[in-house]
């Protein structure tokens, strides 16, 4: 309800306050980002596959959110994107959000300790985070599948059991930080050159939603 | 796709999943994860899901089993006087991990194929789930075909201009072709996010209140019933798994004493 007031031989309406937005973790600009990471996480497979290379780069997705909106962002999509996977390709998958998870925090903090600023930063903060997610998934793995999935991994997991004669837990951990040390720096690397050709209008809108 | 679940509130469903996949994990080894597995391929079946059930099923547990089998061959204990004749404990054991395995995926693959995701969402949210997480979540589902279909775009583009793609490039070639690939991709959907949140404000996704559906779920009274007795027997499960746990150190504490 509107109330009037004359004030200076001028009208000034006065509105009662407008209700506050609902209250959630993530502002509207992350919301909009987020489904499209996820759905990056799973389109850039046909990227990989075409290039035939040795890597995943299903987490890019998770980083650039992580880094663009903040670590609370970046946990969210990691979730979302592993659950999508989980009800898209196979329910195994959803074994793996604690991963994710890993993933989406360790990459916001290193956004937020600036670590995406340079090419060097990226690399570095791509090592933590891939040693971070492959004890993460080892674990995992070991828990659930007595150490082996039903994929190249498992074979690389046998591969080191064979060659250095350690335990299969071991050997489900080396052959994790084998793959992630590869595939996690490259995410980040991609994820820096992203940043660097985003607009800057778009970058600054990220940084004061994120803040 | 439609399936014989589709007369039930998906929360039922889910409910019992999630219980089935508990009780494989809990119940005594191997008898309740292949009971689970048994009776979540036969509730598979029975929806008309069956088919696709199996091979999710299938597609893990079989890879699974023989790994963990060729391991045990291939590296039996040093006590062991035969290589490459499975031990029968090493099997017994891989038989367990992977029917535990194949039950969880099954219990999930009935969930998986035979409850639209955009109808479990929705189901979740009329119980409580935040807006921003059912729109996370169908959102995401409805933005992974057009990704895949820009990136073929973008794929094709490229190789229209000469970026090298494929074998015979030299895994440092591919990689250098990596950015020119996925980078339009990438910021592309960076730059469509913001024209997305516009949208979103202007049709006020922010306003307080609780939000009415277009099409409600039913949920009768039956089936909440029948939820309230799924969790009170997974409950009772946990509780007499965790009693039996209990009992069994007592008597290795008075055994040793």
């Amino acid at each position: 309800m509107a109330m009037g007031v004359v004030r200076n031989a001028l009208r000034v309406v006065c509105y009662p306050p407008v209700p506050l937005p609902a209250r959630r973790p993530l502002s509207t600009l992350a919301l909009a980002l987020i489904p499209r990471a996820v759905a990056l996480n799973l389109a850039l497979g046909a990227v990989v596959g075409a290039l035939k290379l040795p890597v995943y780069l299903d987490s890019v997705g998770t980083i650039l959110v992580a880094v663009l909106a903040g670590p609370w962002a970046g946990i969210v999509t990691g979730i979302v994107s592993n659950s999508v996977l989980g009800l898209l390709v196979s329910p195994a998958l959803f074994a793996f959000i604690p991963v994710a998870i890993v993933i989406g925090w360790l990459a916001g903090v290193g956004g937020k300790l600036g670590a995406f600023r340079s090419l060097a930063g990226s690399i570095a903060a791509g090592l933590v985070i891939g040693v971070a997610a492959a004890l993460a998934s080892a674990m995992i793995v070991i828990a659930l599948m007595g150490g082996l999935t039903a994929s190249g991994t498992g074979l690389l997991t046998i591969a080191i059991r064979a060659t250095f004669g350690v335990s299969v837990d071991s050997a489900a951990k080396i052959a994790a930080v084998v793959t992630d040390a590869l595939d996690k720096p490259l995410s980040c690397v991609l994820v820096y050159l992203v940043l660097e050709r985003l607009p800057r209008r778009l970058g600054a809108r990220f940084r004061r939603a994120a803040a | 796709m439609t399936s014989a679940l589709d007369r039930w509130n998906p929360l039922t469903p889910l409910a019992a999943a999630i219980a089935l996949v508990l009780v494989a994990f809990a119940g005594p080894q191997p008898w309740t994860p292949a009971a689970v597995l048994a009776l979540s391929l036969a509730i598979a079946l029975a929806s008309g899901i069956g088919g696709k059930v199996t091979v999710l099923t299938l597609l893990v547990v079989v890879p699974t089993f023989a790994l963990l089998v060729l391991l045990d061959a291939a590296f039996p204990e040093p006590a062991a006087e035969t290589r490459w004749i499975p031990s029968r404990s090493g099997t017994l054991d891989a038989l367990a991990i992977s029917l535990r395995l194949g039950a969880a995926i099954a219990a999930l693959g009935v969930i998986v194929v035979g409850v639209a995701p955009r109808r479990l969402t929705r189901a979740l949210a009329a119980r409580g789930l935040p807006a921003w997480a059912a729109y996370l979540v169908i959102a995401s589902l409805e933005a992974v075909p057009d990704a895949r279909r820009r990136a073929e775009d973008v794929l094709d583009a490229q190789r229209c201009r000469g970026v090298a793609v494929g074998k015979g490039t030299g895994v440092r070639g591919r990689l250098r072709a990596l950015p020119a690939l996925a980078g339009p991709l990438i910021v592309g959907l960076v730059i469509e996010s913001e024209e997305r949140a516009l949208a979103l404000d202007a049709r006020a996704f922010d306003a307080r209140g609780k939000r009415t559906a277009l099409a409600p779920i039913a949920d009768p009274v039956g089936e909440i019933w029948a939820r309230r007795v799924i969790w009170l027997a997974l409950a009772a499960a946990i509780t007499w798994r965790l009693w039996e746990f209990a009992h069994s150190l007592v008597i290795a504490q008075v055994s040793r004493s």
